[in-house]
């Protein structure tokens, strides 16, 4: 498939990405082990790290590394934003919406097509954004149950049960979620199988732009594209089977 | 008294030869721990016989050590009939002395005659004195502290008695060498209900084992204090009586401090310094009391002060951190459990859509296509 390659992602995001991947798995290794101690193999992992002290130590780094990125990224963006460098294109608007049901309805054979992408389709930005809301309560709740007698010096004490209860289940749903998600979606899903390589070499080919996000492409080429017939319900002729079930 | 009732034996080793018979002693039951030698009741009345007509006859019968102590060789034939060996012969447990005079063993004091007596215990006791070999009064011992407990010590020599009878008797027994400990147990929850009779709850022995004792200090000991703890306070029978909960251990493993603890005592290396709070950080050790008592450290009141202990700069209400060994219901703790609450029912659904999402791309990609 010779192919010509586009710049999708700046080094700054491929960079970021890269930090999360490795944050994320230092948390999950030092974090998942503390909330399943009573089993055999966290005892295992928590004992290879040195005890459960150390392996506290190593996921308060982290989580100070996570803060630090999640810092740098939304005043990247800020930044970005106010000077119009960039689009908002993360942010969800109603066309994600109409989105999610055209997906479903292609899935289900009730339509020809799926719906016609801009820069990021809604999986992705369901994503990103399950991301941000669960980055901002790690770091509450992680900050919580790093310093408790400072956050009770102002708020209730039973703020930190709470907050140790949200930390290992959002932890644990977040961990869940890439594995049976992200896994899926960068590497498992047939269109990209085995790999996603994009978001490491920041380059995708056209070829894949026209098929995932023919409507940015159309953007940067200036071009307009015809109103999306796929994404409408196809009416059958009367007296024939709706189209993909015959 | 008892420190030197070891002394005892030593009047035994060196008195009774003489008048025992000619015959080899019983060899003492090498096999099954305080398997009884075989041999009749009247065959070791008589031996007794034998050697209590030196040992048992003069109260102030004495001989004299190379110290310069000197040491009673008086059994008292009565305390000797109603003990556990009553029935035993003489040379069953003095198996070194069947000729007289007597072969002394060179004993310097009376001390060294005491605590020479786990030789002879160890011949039918030997689990227990495999026990007692990891225990904190053998190695005080091997570490040169001759005033740590023996065998005799405890049990007593000729006197030897079941241990438990009365319950209290152990209490008692350790409360000779550990006064200021057994006054401070006494005037506890558990002590004062000891000297009732109450039979629920715990003796020395029941936290402290009997033989195997561990050390104490150190932290190691304290973490693992549920599990001691939990013996009787995870027990509806014993404890549902006096409307205590038995979701104590339960509710302490599922917090912090309970996983900490856990983690904590599987580690060689980890520092008592790091060692996090267990029951008795907080409860208190042999000073225990009820957790309405104004004077616990567990009452409300004095909670701050027990929290600060461990988190200097704790505020008034970090005490309600903790929930007191409650599961987070609506009326308890409503933020903790609208937060389990949450997350009980939003993982699953979370999960099944997305899974059902994924399903629904395979099906259309590799089915349907």
């Amino acid at each position: 498939m010779s192919d010509e390659m586009l710049i999708r992602f700046s080094l700054r995001q491929r960079l970021e990405h890269l930090a999360t991947m490795i944050v994320f798995t230092g948390l999950c290794l030092t974090g998942l082990p503390q909330k399943f101690y009573e089993h055999r193999w966290a005892q295992l992992l928590l004992h290879l790290m040195g005890g459960i002290d150390r392996a506290r130590w190593v996921h308060r780094f982290f989580g100070i590394c996570l803060l630090v990125a999640t810092i740098l990224h939304f005043s990247g963006a800020l930044a970005s934003m106010l000077s119009k460098r960039i689009g908002l294109t993360i942010v969800p608007n109603r066309k994600d919406f109409t989105d999610a049901i055209g997906t479903l309805r292609y899935y289900l054979g009730m339509a020809e097509r799926p719906p016609r992408f801009d820069r990021f389709d809604y999986r992705q930005k369901f994503e990103y954004w399950g991301l941000v809301a669960g980055n901002v309560i790690m770091l509450l709740t992680g900050l919580t149950l790093y310093f408790p007698t400072l956050v009770t010096r102002f708020l209730p004490g039973q703020l930190i049960p709470a907050a140790k209860v949200a930390h290992s289940n959002e932890g644990l749903m977040a961990f869940l979620v890439i594995i049976i998600w992200h896994i899926f979606n960068a590497h498992l899903n047939p269109d990209i199988f085995p790999m996603d390589r994009t978001i490491f070499t920041g380059r995708i080919s056209r070829h894949r732009m026209e098929h995932e996000h023919p409507l940015e492409l159309a953007r940067i080429e200036g071009r307009h594209l015809p109103e999306e017939p796929a994404s409408e319900p196809v009416e059958p002729p009367p007296g024939l089977p709706p189209p993909g079930q015959g | 008294m008892l420190r030197f009732a070891g002394a005892h034996l030593l009047a035994i080793i060196a008195f009774a030869g003489p008048l025992a018979r000619a015959e080899p002693p019983p060899a003492p039951a090498a096999k099954p721990d305080q398997a009884k030698p075989d041999q009749s009741t009247s065959k070791s009345d008589k031996k007794q016989v034998d050697c209590l007509a030196c040992h048992g006859s003069d109260p102030t019968a004495t001989m004299d050590l190379p110290g310069g102590e000197k040491l009673s060789v008086y059994v008292d034939p009565d305390a000797l009939a109603k003990s556990v060996h009553g029935s035993w012969s003489c040379t069953d447990c003095h198996t070194d002395k069947g000729d007289y005079p007597h072969d002394s063993a060179p004993f310097t004091d009376r001390r060294s005659v005491t605590l020479r007596a786990a030789k002879l215990c160890r011949n039918c006791h030997s689990t227990d004195d495999v026990k007692t070999q990891n225990g904190v009064h053998e190695q005080a011992l091997a570490r040169g502290n001759l005033a740590a407990a023996g065998c005799v010590d405890c049990h007593g020599a000729h006197e030897v008695r079941p241990p438990r009878e009365p319950r209290t008797r152990i209490s008692d027994t350790c409360a000779r060498c550990h006064q200021e400990v057994y006054a401070t147990f006494a005037a506890s929850v558990h002590g004062k209900a000891l000297l009732n009779g109450n039979p629920d709850v715990p003796v020395c022995t029941d936290c402290h084992k009997a033989h195997e004792i561990p050390k104490a200090k150190g932290g190691t000991f304290a973490l693992g204090a549920p599990e001691y703890c939990g013996k009787c306070h995870t027990d509806p029978a014993r404890v549902a009586k006096y409307g205590l909960s038995t979701a104590v251990v339960r509710t302490y493993l599922a917090d912090f401090h309970g996983m900490s603890a856990t983690l904590q005592r599987g580690e060689a290396g980890a520092q008592p310094s790091d060692f996090t709070a267990s029951c008795t950080d907080c409860h208190g050790v042999h000073d225990i009391r009820r957790t309405h008592d104004p004077d616990s450290r567990v009452f409300q009141a004095n909670l701050v002060k027990t929290c600060r202990r461990c988190h200097p700069g704790a505020s008034d209400d970090f005490p309600s951190a903790w929930l007191s060994h409650y599961e987070p219901s609506w009326k308890r703790a409503s933020m903790v459990y609208m937060a389990q609450l949450f997350y009980r029912y939003m993982i699953p659904f979370m999960l099944a859509a997305l899974v059902l999402q994924i399903g629904l791309h395979i099906y259309r990609v590799v089915v349907k296509r």
